[in-house]
């Protein structure tokens, strides 16, 4: 490793450039030349760009550790410059230049090996899963550019860069999930993903703007040592929430001018606006709503982007700007309560689902919840370990999903009715070891005792049972307020919220209700699909609408040869005849399902939290250390006698297990399901309800789209209406009423214009016949002035200073100038009066005012302009 | 031709793993190859295009040359114009006084000028020459706007040219070019050849007329970006209204008749006034110098008004700028124009000149009159965001018509451009010139695309597509990438000026308290960006195809390949490497923003004229700022003794 860290200095690491080069090469020749290229190059060149990739990475992560043995105990990072990419200015136009700077730390490792890893294994299960797809070279395409902008995500090192990877994987979901695009359907939930992500994104480019204004700096190393200016406590500096940005409401608005401005601290600004952005990457309240549609995309992308990678994102940019979070404890608690809320929400939605990857959908929604619970109550090590072993185990029971989905196509070749698990059963006796893999991950998520899930999840439960959120500046500020008061109420400088202690212990009950239901609906995935008789050979034959539907599909896109695939072609079948059996899926499928299965067993060696009293090591604690040690510090407080409640939290936990699968097992297997029906029927609204996904879509739609909606209605008739109709026409309608008038003048009579001639003529004369006293003032400096009279036919002028006593007789000169002298600030009035040729006299005053101060630099320059002359 | 392609390509046996692992060893060996010669990446570059294109898309051989040709140049461009390699090409050449060209500028407003010229005198009914003699005219243009990459920017004035015209009136032919109109004028030449190619693919009648129209319209775009003497750049900003009109009136589509006139009126109605307030601005300049009126742009920046004459002034400016922009609530002849111009006409409007009125407005109305523009900016970023970028986004998410959707997209997009300018801080204004840019190509893609599409079906609804994208892959992958460079995702041009634009809002002091929630605003854009620019792709590309006349649709052919690649690769080579395009601007930027300061700092506020830093006295001239071009007259007239005021 040594020799490594001499070819690539870890200022200058560039063999993060071949990991990143990797996956966009793939992803360039699979898109250009892919359809040429046939399945076989397709599959070698995206495979190969990826495990070069992984091998790179491997590298990385080691020479990482070899650094970070060598530098002992500290922060290290590997870091490679592309090349400059922009800047931008900061306060008083401080340059603040951005780089395309990757970096590779403790944290960003991990994630990094994540990626490449659980990519690798995702990609060869892909490469046959997708095998029959028109457009495999499509599908590679877009799975290894989202590989790259992942990548770019985690090692990005600044936020820039971070969100290039940000809207790059957000984009390649877009894609992805509207993969087989002759789907409407499928269309539009990747545009719902798409705009859901950029209602996040824009809280990132929200914080981005804070950022650079606050602490000057864009990079992560810059963030952290400028993170002080987030908080101070000089209301002047606060971000003005009330009025809109620090302004003053007068006149007859004064009235919403309240006593004290409301502002709230930059720290808790930005990380409100991070903290959408993140709801909208990792799908929490209120953003969610995208990830369950997203199903429609083929079952591996779901794996990698909707299960293991993409979607922790939101915790990855949480964990990395750990330092600004805890400067704001009122947002580290807003980030646990949506944790633990979408947790519960999206636990009970998953309770009554029938398609088997909607449930794993809302399992993921769930799990992504523990996971703000965890880094929101300032666990960020625990939160991040759930994220670490949630890839293995959600990917896993994806990839396990696709196998099922995959093996009841031979039976089923209709892609929703080959997901739904009424229609299974049985299946462990045909796909064993799609069984035994999925009954491993499931036995992890549901918290099974030593399994990975266990431990990731036992340590974000303890953590928030024992942990308060404190103040950073608690003892420097003095006077604790409540919520509402820190928002109204007299202002004072030394006022400070922190969330009450009990905060914790509430959500760790909303933690194991959640992990209760996740217990009993994934033991009801599993014996739903794997036990029991196979349903698939009592289906009825299917509607005569459906059969109309799917000929009609059929025609619609009967011979070209453009990007479809095999789940859209609908083959009318007889379904009460006997068929092909469910099988199990060939051997590209099985492999990465054992090595992803192995990893949900035993990744919790990692990091068990509760075997530590047992002297096992903590490695992934002791590794992530350096980045969160601070930040731990500062902003949570350990409870009394947390080290006492560890087992009682554990036994909490288990309890959850336990209830779970032993209720899931008496009702679906001793009772046959007998008491599930039982419960729909007794309370037929709620579930209606849950079946329904509490009918958040519909109240969106109901609410912000609609509205957004009539705005744009309103809009767009504003346009047509008031702004092209009413102020354009009554333009041109002023113009053609002008233009009556003066036609109503030209009648064509001599006579008229004649009189009219007559009446310009007299006009004329009068103008001439009347003198025009007029002038101008010329500044010459020092307080030096010079009035020019205009000139005309005759004219003689008398200029009278005002004070000065007037002249007995009044001769008129032709001195057509009058020198002046006004002392600064002072002001002098000149009389000017002007006789033309026939003796008619007009007056005109001036006024010169010296400006107050004398500004001698600018002596203006007369006539030196030499120019045209 | 799309589809005999395919067809052929269909029953050819894959290339297979074996010849693709050879081919990117190939690949890999050309490029560390090329590494050590560094000139040689563009060649290995164009070869490679030349070589692996696929047969899907380039159809013929040529197409297959010109996109080699064209990625050439670009990878050499991006070589060429490489921060550091610019540094090691100076070390080379000693540092001594630049040798510049006073002649270019007008060598590029007369070549295409002249050339509009000789078009009348070739015969009309030979289509190919007058076509081929267009193109060859604004090739020459393009080539000769390169040297202007050669010169150093920094602060100054470059290229300046300054002919006494009409001594009496002390109007001048003065030309000169700063690193802000370098790029106006470099995009001016880079799209008008493609816009003219694209149309020679769809205009058939009165050809001659066409290229006269297309030529005269690009001298005068050019002379207008670097006119510096005010009645100059009214001259050539009246000229180039004639030829737009024509296009819209005579090649445009049914309403074109209305439409050409409501754009004619709007543009007219701005610049009358505009002429009213040049002639007052100079006739105060001669006023206080002794009787000798100047047009130059230079000297009338010296004249410091009180606020009572500057308001109007302003105002008079700002209202011919603003709608061409154009700006809320004097957008509405754009949507018109643009649905009814053909292609090309739409491509050019959109992409240069629109951007005489933020051009208009950074150099005229910010350089001419700081101190209103410092007191009416705040508001109008206000309007430019709600107006703009918000109420934009949101008629534009309504529309069905494609083409009037992209056009509303454009208001909006120039809501952004606006509001940069408004903020004045170095990284709003660099945002904002590289917005222009920006919009330019994204935009002009974008119509050229929706062009493409009218010329197979002859409408432009969008209800009368649908799942496009299975007949159409190619077509369908260009408009995805103009989308997400028109939405702004990072690694395309639009995220580089939108993020500048935003973050320099933010920090700017000159917006005072609300430009935060103006930077908030535009941020809200980002999001409804995404909202009408998908929901449109979504309806025309995804889905099953619905309508029986798009199940037979021809993928784009090698003309309108050849005509959008360019346009692609520098949605990259801006989103990639935009410190090529900022480095030269940053001086001139600076230069202005520092000009902007000195008169807005150089009388504070106080009782008699509460509103900021305006001056009280009487008119006057103030020093010649010092980044202005040494007064060079290249008349005969000999040099004179400094008058002085005697009086």
């Amino acid at each position: 490793m040594d020799s490594l860290l001499s070819v690539f200095p870890s200022k200058d690491f560039s063999l993060l450039g071949i990991i990143l080069a990797a996956p966009l090469l793939g992803a360039f020749v699979n898109g250009v030349w892919g359809r040429r290229l046939g399945r076989d190059a397709v599959r070698l060149m995206a495979i190969t760009a990826i495990a070069v990739s992984f091998g790179a990475a491997l590298l990385t992560f080691l020479a990482l550790d070899r650094e970070v043995t060598h530098a002992g105990h500290g922060h290290v990072k590997l870091a490679w410059t592309a090349w400059d990419w922009l800047y931008t200015t900061g306060k008083s136009e401080t340059q603040i230049p951005i780089a395309l700077r990757f970096s590779v730390d403790a944290l960003s490792g991990v994630m990094m090996l994540v990626i490449t890893g659980v990519g690798l294994l995702i990609h060869i299960y892909a490469s046959t899963y997708m095998w029959d797809d028109k457009s495999y070279w499509r599908f590679f395409c877009y799975l290894n550019l989202f590989v790259f902008s992942m990548l770019v995500l985690v090692l990005g090192d600044n936020m820039p860069l971070l969100f290039v990877g940000w809207e790059g994987v957000g984009l390649c979901s877009y894609l992805l999930i509207g993969f087989w695009y002759g789907k409407m359907a499928n269309a539009a939930a990747g545009k719902k993903a798409f705009i859901a992500n950029r209602i996040g994104d824009f809280g990132l480019i929200c914080a981005m703007f804070l950022f650079v204004h606050y602490t000057g700096a864009l990079d992560w190393n810059g963030i952290e040592a400028g993170s002080g200016s987030l908080v101070t406590v000089n209301e002047a500096t606060q971000v003005h929430v009330w009025p809109i940005g620090g302004g003053q409401f007068t006149g007859f608005l004064k009235f919403l001018q309240p006593d004290s401005p409301i502002t709230i601290t930059a720290a808790t600004a930005v990380g409100l606006a991070l903290l959408l952005g993140a709801t909208g990457k990792s799908a929490q309240i209120p953003l969610y709503v995208w990830l369950p549609d997203a199903m429609a995309g083929p079952t591996p992308v779901s794996a990698l982007i909707h299960a293991a990678t993409m979607v922790t994102a939101g915790i990855y940019l949480i964990c990395r700007l750990n330092f600004v979070f805890v400067l704001a404890p009122g947002v580290m608690a807003t980030v646990a309560v949506i944790g633990a809320a979408t947790a519960f929400l999206a636990a009970t939605i998953a309770l009554v689902q029938n398609d088997i990857k909607k449930v794993l959908a809302y399992s993921t929604v769930s799990q992504l919840g523990f996971m703000f619970l965890g880094v929101g109550m300032g666990a960020f090590t625990a939160g991040f370990f759930h994220v670490f072993t949630h890839a293995f185990f959600k990917a896993c029971l994806f990839l396990g999903a696709g196998s099922v989905i995959h093996g009841m196509h031979a039976r089923i070749h209709d892609d929703d009715k080959a997901q739904d698990m009424r229609k299974m059963g049985g299946l462990r006796k045909y796909m064993p070891l799609t069984f035994w893999t999925f009954l491993i991950s499931t036995a992890a998520i549901v918290g099974f005792p030593l399994t990975s899930g266990f431990f990731s999840k036992d340590e974000i439960l303890f953590k928030t049972m024992t942990t308060e959120l404190v103040h950073p500046d608690a003892e420097r500020l003095g006077k604790k307020v409540t919520f509402v008061q820190s928002l109204w109420g007299a202002r004072d400088p030394s006022h400070f919220y922190v969330p009450p202690a009990w905060l914790g212990t509430a959500l760790y009950w909303v933690g194991i209700a959640a992990a209760t239901m996740t217990a009993f609906y994934m033991s009801r995935v599993v014996i739903l699909t794997f036990f029991g008789e196979f349903r698939g050979w009592k289906l009825g034959r299917p509607s005569q609408i459906d059969a109309h539907e799917a000929a009609a599909h059929d025609d619609a896109h009967g011979d070209d040869a453009h990007g479809d695939d095999d789940g859209e072609h609908h083959h009318e079948e007889d379904l009460t005849k006997p068929g092909y059996a469910p099988h199990e899926s060939p051997r590209p499928m099985t492999i990465p399902l054992i090595l992803l299965a192995v990893f949900a067993a035993f990744a919790g060696i990692l990091n068990p939290g509760l075997l530590k009293h047992f002297g096992l090591p903590l490695p992934l604690e002791h590794w992530l250390e350096p980045l969160f040690e601070e930040s731990v510090k500062v902003g949570v407080h350990a409870k009394e006698g947390a080290e006492h409640m560890e087992l009682m939290c554990t036994a909490g936990a288990f309890g959850a297990f336990a209830v779970g699968v032993g209720l899931a097992y008496w009702v679906y297997v001793v009772q046959k399901g007998a008491p599930a029906k039982q419960w729909a029927e007794a309370a037929p609204k709620l579930y209606k309800l849950l079946l329904d996904k509490w009918r958040v879509d519909e109240a969106y739609e109901a609410s912000v789209l609609s509205g957004v909606d009539a705005l744009a209605d309103t809009a767009t008739s504003v346009d047509k209406g008031v702004v092209d109709g009413i102020l354009a026409r009554l333009t041109a309608l002023l113009v053609a009423a002008f233009g009556t008038i003066l036609r109503a003048l030209q009648t064509g009579v001599v006579h008229v214009y004649a009189g009219m001639m007559v009446v310009g003529l007299a006009g004329l004369g009068w103008f001439f016949v009347m003198p025009h006293p007029d002038g101008h003032v010329v500044e010459k400096g020092s307080g030096d002035y010079s009035i020019v009279a205009a000139p005309g036919v005759g004219y003689g002028y008398i200029w009278a200073e005002d004070g000065a006593k007037k002249p007995e007789k009044e001769v008129f000169s032709g001195t057509a100038a009058f020198p002046l002298h006004v002392e600064p600030g002072n002001t002098k009035k000149v009389e000017l009066k002007v006789r033309n040729a026939f003796g008619i006299v007009g007056t005109k005053t001036f006024e010169v005012t010296a400006p107050a101060k004398a500004a001698p630099a600018e002596v203006i320059e007369m006539g030196q302009n030499g120019h045209g002359s | 031709m799309a589809r005999e392609a395919r067809q052929d390509a269909a029953p050819v046996a894959p290339i297979g793993p074996a010849t693709l692992a050879q081919f990117l060893l190939v690949g890999a060996i050309g490029l560390v190859a090329s590494m050590f010669l560094k000139g040689a990446l563009a060649v290995v570059a164009a070869g490679a295009v030349a070589a692996l294109m696929p047969r899907r898309i380039a159809h013929a051989p040529w197409v297959r040359v010109a996109l080699a040709v064209i990625t050439g140049l670009t990878v050499h461009f991006v070589l060429r114009m490489w921060p550091g390699a610019d540094a090691a090409a100076d070390a080379v050449v000693p540092e001594g006084p630049v040798r510049e060209s006073h002649t270019l500028l007008s060598w590029l407003i007369g070549l295409p000028t002249v050339g509009a010229l000789a078009v009348l005198f070739l015969p009309r009914q030979a289509p190919r020459v007058l076509k081929g003699f267009t193109l060859a005219i604004m090739l020459g243009t393009l080539a000769l706007s390169i040297p202007l990459l050669s010169v150093k920017m920094g602060r100054d004035f470059h290229f300046n040219q300054d002919v006494v015209w009409l001594e009496s009136l002390g109007i001048h032919y003065h030309v000169a070019l700063d690193g802000i109109s370098l790029w106006l004028v470099l995009l001016t030449t880079f799209i008008v050849p493609i816009a003219a190619f694209v149309s020679f693919g769809s205009i058939d009648t009165r050809i001659k007329d066409w290229c006269f129209s297309l030529l005269l319209l690009e001298g005068a775009m050019i002379g207008a970006f670097v006119a510096m003497d005010l009645f100059l750049f009214y001259v050539f900003w009246e000229v180039m209204l004639v030829p737009m009109y024509v296009m819209i009136g005579v090649w445009g589509g049914t309403n074109r008749i209305k439409s050409a006139i409501k754009f004619f009126l709007y543009t007219m109605f701005g610049s009358v006034l505009m002429l009213a307030a040049i002639l007052y601005l100079s006739y105060t300049y001669s006023r206080v110098n002794g009787g000798n009126p100047s047009f130059d742009y230079f000297e009338l920046q010296r004249v410091a008004l009180r606020r009572g004459t500057q308001v109007w002034l302003y105002g008079a400016f700002a209202l011919s700028f603003f709608i061409k922009v154009p700006m809320f609530p004097l957008h509405t002849w754009l949507p018109d124009a643009h649905t009814e111009a053909p292609t090309a006409g739409s491509i050019i409007l959109a992409a240069v000149m629109l951007k005489m009125g933020t051009y208009g407005y950074l150099r005229f109305c910010i350089g001419l009159f700081p101190e209103a523009a410092n007191e009416y900016g705040a508001s109008l970023a206000g309007v430019a965001v709600v107006g703009g970028i918000l109420y934009g986004a949101l008629v534009a998410w309504k529309q069905e018509d494609m083409k009037r959707l992209v056009a509303y997209s454009s208001v909006a997009h120039l809501g952004y451009v606006m509001l940069g300018l408004f903020s004045a801080t170095s990284s709003g204004i660099e945002g904002s010139v590289l917005q222009m840019v920006n919009h330019g190509i994204s935009t002009g893609l974008l119509f050229l695309l929706v062009g493409v599409i009218y010329d197979r079906r002859h409408t432009r609804l969008i209800e009368d597509f649908g799942g496009i994208a299975k007949v159409m892959p190619l077509f369908a992958t260009l408009f995805i990438i103009a989308t997400m460079a028109s939405v702004g995702v990072p690694g395309t041009n639009g995220f580089v000026g939108e993020f500048m634009i935003i973050t320099g809002t933010f920090v700017s002091s000159r917006l005072g308290h609300v430009s935060g929630i103006q930077s908030v605003g535009a941020a809200i854009g980002v999001i409804l960006a995404a909202l009408y620019m998908l929901s449109m792709v979504q309806r025309v590309f995804f889905g099953p195809i619905t309508k029986d006349e798009n199940k037979h649709l021809k993928d784009m052919n090698g003309r309108e390949l050849v005509a959008a690649a360019p346009l692609v690769l520098m949605i990259f080579v801006i989103g990639l490497f935009p410190r090529i395009f900022l480095d030269p601007m940053h001086d001139a930027v600076a230069r202005v923003i520092s000009d902007y300061d000195a008169r807005v700092q150089m009388h504070p506020a106080n009782a008699l004229e509460p509103a900021k830093g305006y001056y009280q006295g009487p008119v006057k001239l103030l020093p010649r700022r010092p980044e202005a071009p040494k007064v060079v007259t290249m008349a005969a007239a000999a040099p004179e003794a400094p008058k002085t005021e005697t009086n």
